[in-house]
C-alpha cells in the first residue's frame, strides 16, 4: 500500500510539473527574452543564444532535458540569481512553512471554540452572533485585510516600526512577524467552513445510536463522539484547506514582504525564471499531497473500516 | 406478586410538540407497570405504541426537544441503602413550559440546558449502573470506533469496583462467554463491523450485564436481525434469565418474544396500558377474558397452536384493520373503538364518549375495556 502511494505520488509530481511546463510555454515571454531585454534584437539573436548554450528547440524536448535533470535530484539553476534552485527552495521554504502552519492554527484556534461552543448545551444568542461573525470574517479578502493591518498597525498607531522581516530584528520584531499570520489564518476563507463542517459532524454523530448508548450506559459522551465527531472531521478539513492557505501565503508574503516560497514565485514569475517557478510548484503540490497522505494515515488508524479494506 | 417493585411507572406522560401542527403527540399517555425483582415485564404492542418511548423515558432518553414528560418513575436500586426509592423524574417538568392562549397552545419552549443538567444530576450513577439497557439495530449501537472489548471493558470499569484494566478485559472475556461468543478472546479485539448482527447483540447483552444492574431494558432487543439469529438470541435471553435472574423490562413488538421471555405482560395501544397481566393469561390463545385488541394481536399470527384456528375462509392470516390511532388526536372514548370488531350495542355508547379505565377481572389481570368494566365497577372513571 505504501508502494502505491509513494508511486502516485511520483506521478502526481510528474503531471504537476508537466502542467505547469505547458502554462509556462503557452504564457507570453521566456526566460531568454528577459535575459537579452535592450541587447540586440529580435527571434535571431535568441535563437543563436539558445544554440549556443544547447537548449532544446522544441518545448517537449526541453521539458524532458528538465525531467532528466529531476531524475538525478537536480532541479536547475535559478536564470536571476545563478543560485541552484534547491538551495533557493531550501532557504526561502522554512519561512513559508512557518507562515502557513501558523495561519493553520490560527484557523483552528478560531473555528473550532465556535463550532464546540454552538454544539454545546447552552448555545444560543452569543452561538449565533459568533458564527455570524466567524462568516463575515471569512468573506474578508486576504490581500485587502493585509493593507488595512499594515496602514492601522504601522501608519495609523505605529505599533511596530516599517520593516520587513528579512532586515534586521526591530524591537517587536516577533510581534510584526505574527501579523501576516493572523491575516492568512483569519482571512483565508476557511474559517467559515471549518466552523461549519465541525459543527456539522458533532451534531450529525451526537444523533447517532451508539451515542445514545454511551448515554444509556453512563459514559461520557465526548469520549465516544471524538474520534467520529472531532478528530475525523479536523483531519479532513485541515487536509483539504492546504491548497487554499498556500494560495493565501503567496499574496500575503506579498503585502506584508515576507520572505518565503510565495514571494520567490512571484519575483519568478515576474522574470520568467522557469526552473524556481517549476521548483515551487512541485514543493506546493509535495505539501499537499504530504498532508493528504497524512489524512489517509490517520484515517486508516481511527477507523477500522478503512483500516481492514 | 409479594416481590417488592424495582421499577414502579405511575402515570407517566410524554409528549412530543409538534410545531407543525401546534399540538402534542400524546407518545405515551397515562402509562402505569410495575416491575418486580426477578420478573421479566413483557411491553408488547404495534410501532407507534408508545413502547419505546415507556423505555427510553425512563432514562430520559428521549431525543427531541421540545418535550414533556410527567408522572413518577420510582426506582429502587438493589446496591446502596436497598430501600431508598427514587423518582427519576422529579422536578422535571419544571424545565418545559407551555404557553396556552384561549385553551389552545401556542408554543412550548423547553429549557434545554437545565433539563440536560437535572438529567445528569439525577441519572449518574442509575444509568448503566443500577439500569443497564439494550437497543434494536445492535450493530449501529455499539461503537464503530472501538473494539467491542474496549466497550465492555468500559461498562466495567465505571460501574463495578474493578479498576485495573488487565482484571477488566478478563471480566469482559468472561462475559463473553456468558453470551455465548464464540473464541471470545479474539472478539475482545475485534470492532463492532468485523462481527455480525446476532454476535453485536450478544456483544450489547454483555456490556449491558457486565455492570451488574439491578434492571435490565431490552428495547427490542431481536428488530433488525435476521430470524433465526433472533431466536438464537431469544434462547439466549431466556437461559440468562435463567441462570442470573436479571429483572428485565422487555420491550417487543413480537408477541412470539414476548410469550418466550416475559412474566407479565402488558399489551400497550395508542400510548397506552390496554391489558396487564400474567403472561400465560393474557397471552393465552383463545382465553377469556381477553381485550379486543389482545385477541387480534394474537390472531395475526402466523401459527397454528396460537391462532386458535381463526384463519379466514380464504387462508389468509385475520389482520387488524385500519389504521394505528392518531396519538396527536386521541378520541374521547376508547383509543380502540375505530379499529374494535367486539363493540356491542350494549356498550357503544360509553366505547365513543368514554375512556374505560382498567379494570380488574382476576387476580393482577386488568383490562380496558367496557367489555369488562361491568365486573368490577369500582375503579371506573367518570368520563
Amino acid at each position: 500500500m505504501a508502494a502505491r502511494e509513494l508511486a502516485l505520488t511520483a506521478l502526481l509530481l510528474v503531471g504537476v510539473s508537466l502542467v505547469v511546463f505547458v502554462i509556462l510555454h503557452l504564457s507570453p515571454g521566456d526566460p531568454f527574452s528577459v535575459l537579452l531585454e535592450g541587447q540586440g534584437s529580435g527571434h535571431a539573436v535568441s535563437t543563436s543564444v539558445r544554440e549556443a548554450l544547447g537548449v532544446p528547440t522544441t518545448w517537449y524536448g526541453r521539458y524532458l532535458a528538465w525531467l532528466g535533470n529531476m531524475a538525478h535530484g537536480n532541479l536547475g539553476t535559478s536564470i536571476r540569481t545563478g543560485v541552484p534552485v534547491a538551495s533557493e527552495i531550501a532557504r526561502a521554504g522554512p519561512s513559508t512553512l512557518y507562515l502557513t502552519l501558523g495561519s493553520l492554527l490560527v484557523t483552528l484556534l478560531l473555528a473550532v471554540p465556535v463550532a464546540l461552543y454552538s454544539t454545546s448545551r447552552t448555545a444560543g444568542a452569543l452561538a449565533r452572533a459568533l458564527t455570524l461573525a466567524v462568516y463575515l470574517v471569512s468573506a474578508v479578502p486576504v490581500f485587502w485585510l493585509g493593507y488595512v493591518v499594515i496602514y492601522l498597525v504601522i501608519h495609523r498607531f505605529g505599533v511596530f516600526p516599517l520593516l520587513s522581516a528579512s532586515a534586521e530584528p526591530a524591537r517587536h520584531g516577533w510581534l510584526y512577524g505574527l501579523l501576516p499570520i493572523v491575516v492568512l489564518g483569519v482571512a483565508n476563507g476557511t474559517v467559515s467552513e471549518v466552523t461549519r463542517h465541525l459543527r456539522g459532524e458533532i451534531g450529525r454523530v451526537l444523533t447517532e445510536d451508539y451515542i445514545r448508548t454511551a448515554r444509556a450506559k453512563g459514559a461520557p459522551v465526548w469520549r465516544h463522539a471524538f474520534k467520529e465527531g472531532f478528530l475525523l472531521p479536523m483531519t479532513e478539513m485541515i487536509a483539504a484547506k492546504i491548497p487554499f492557505v498556500i494560495g493565501g501565503a503567496i499574496i500575503v508574503e506579498q503585502v506584508f514582504n515576507w520572505p518565503g516560497l510565495g514571494r520567490m514565485a512571484w519575483q519568478a514569475a515576474q522574470d520568467r525564471d522557469f526552473p524556481v517557478i517549476l521548483g515551487i510548484a512541485l514543493v506546493a503540490a509535495a505539501f499537499v499531497r504530504l498532508a493528504s497522505l497524512l489524512r489517509s494515515v490517520i484515517y486508516a488508524g481511527v477507523n477500522p473500516r478503512t483500516a481492514t479494506e | 406478586m409479594t416481590r417488592p417493585a424495582v421499577l414502579e411507572i405511575r402515570d407517566l406522560r410524554t409528549y412530543f410538540y409538534s410545531r407543525a401542527k401546534e399540538a402534542f403527540i400524546r407518545s405515551v399517555d397515562g402509562v402505569s407497570l410495575a416491575v418486580a425483582a426477578g420478573e421479566t415485564l413483557g411491553v408488547v404492542g404495534e410501532s407507534g405504541s408508545g413502547k419505546s418511548v415507556t423505555a427510553l423515558s425512563i432514562l430520559s432518553l428521549v431525543g427531541g426537544s421540545p418535550g414533556v414528560i410527567t408522572g413518577t418513575i420510582e426506582f429502587a436500586g438493589a446496591t446502596g441503602a436497598g430501600t431508598a426509592r427514587r423518582n427519576l423524574l422529579e422536578d422535571l417538568g419544571r424545565y418545559v413550559r407551555v404557553s396556552e392562549r384561549d385553551g389552545r397552545i401556542v408554543a412550548v419552549t423547553k429549557d434545554e440546558p437545565g433539563w440536560r443538567a437535572r438529567v445528569e444530576r439525577a441519572l449518574t450513577g442509575v444509568r448503566g449502573k443500577e439500569i443497564a439497557m439494550i437497543f434494536q439495530n445492535p450493530k449501529s449501537s455499539l461503537n464503530p470506533f472501538l473494539t467491542v472489548g474496549q466497550q465492555i471493558s468500559e461498562a466495567i470499569r465505571l460501574h463495578t469496583p474493578v479498576t485495573d484494566a488487565g482484571e477488566a478485559k478478563q471480566r469482559a472475556i468472561d462475559w463473553l462467554e456468558r453470551v455465548r461468543m464464540d473464541s471470545p478472546r479474539l472478539r475482545f479485539d475485534q470492532y463492532p463491523d468485523g462481527l455480525s448482527g446476532g454476535m453485536c447483540q450478544r456483544a450489547m447483552i454483555a456490556m449491558a450485564l457486565a455492570s451488574e444492574p439491578s434492571l435490565l431494558i431490552a428495547d427490542e432487543p431481536t428488530t433488525g436481525l435476521d430470524a433465526t439469529i433472533q431466536s438464537r438470541v431469544v434462547a439466549l435471553l431466556a437461559e440468562l434469565k435463567s441462570e442470573f435472574g436479571v429483572t428485565t423490562l422487555l420491550i417487543s413488538h413480537d408477541v412470539r418474544v414476548v410469550s418466550r421471555l416475559a412474566d407479565t405482560v402488558a399489551v400497550m395501544y395508542g400510548g397506552t396500558v390496554m391489558e396487564h397481566g400474567p403472561a400465560r393469561d393474557v397471552l393465552a390463545p383463545g382465553s377469556e377474558p381477553k381485550h379486543p385488541y389482545t385477541a387480534a394481536l394474537l390472531a395475526s399470527l402466523p401459527s397454528a397452536q396460537t391462532n386458535g384456528g381463526r384463519r379466514t375462509v380464504d387462508g389468509r392470516l385475520p389482520v387488524i384493520r385500519g389504521e394505528v390511532v392518531d396519538t396527536m388526536d386521541v378520541p374521547r372514548g376508547c383509543r380502540f373503538y375505530a379499529r374494535c370488531d367486539r363493540v356491542t350495542e350494549a356498550i357503544r355508547a360509553r366505547c365513543l364518549g368514554q375512556e374505560p379505565a382498567l379494570a380488574t377481572v382476576a387476580a393482577g389481570h386488568r383490562i380496558r375495556c367496557h367489555l369488562y368494566a361491568g365486573e368490577t365497577c369500582a375503579e371506573t372513571r367518570p368520563g
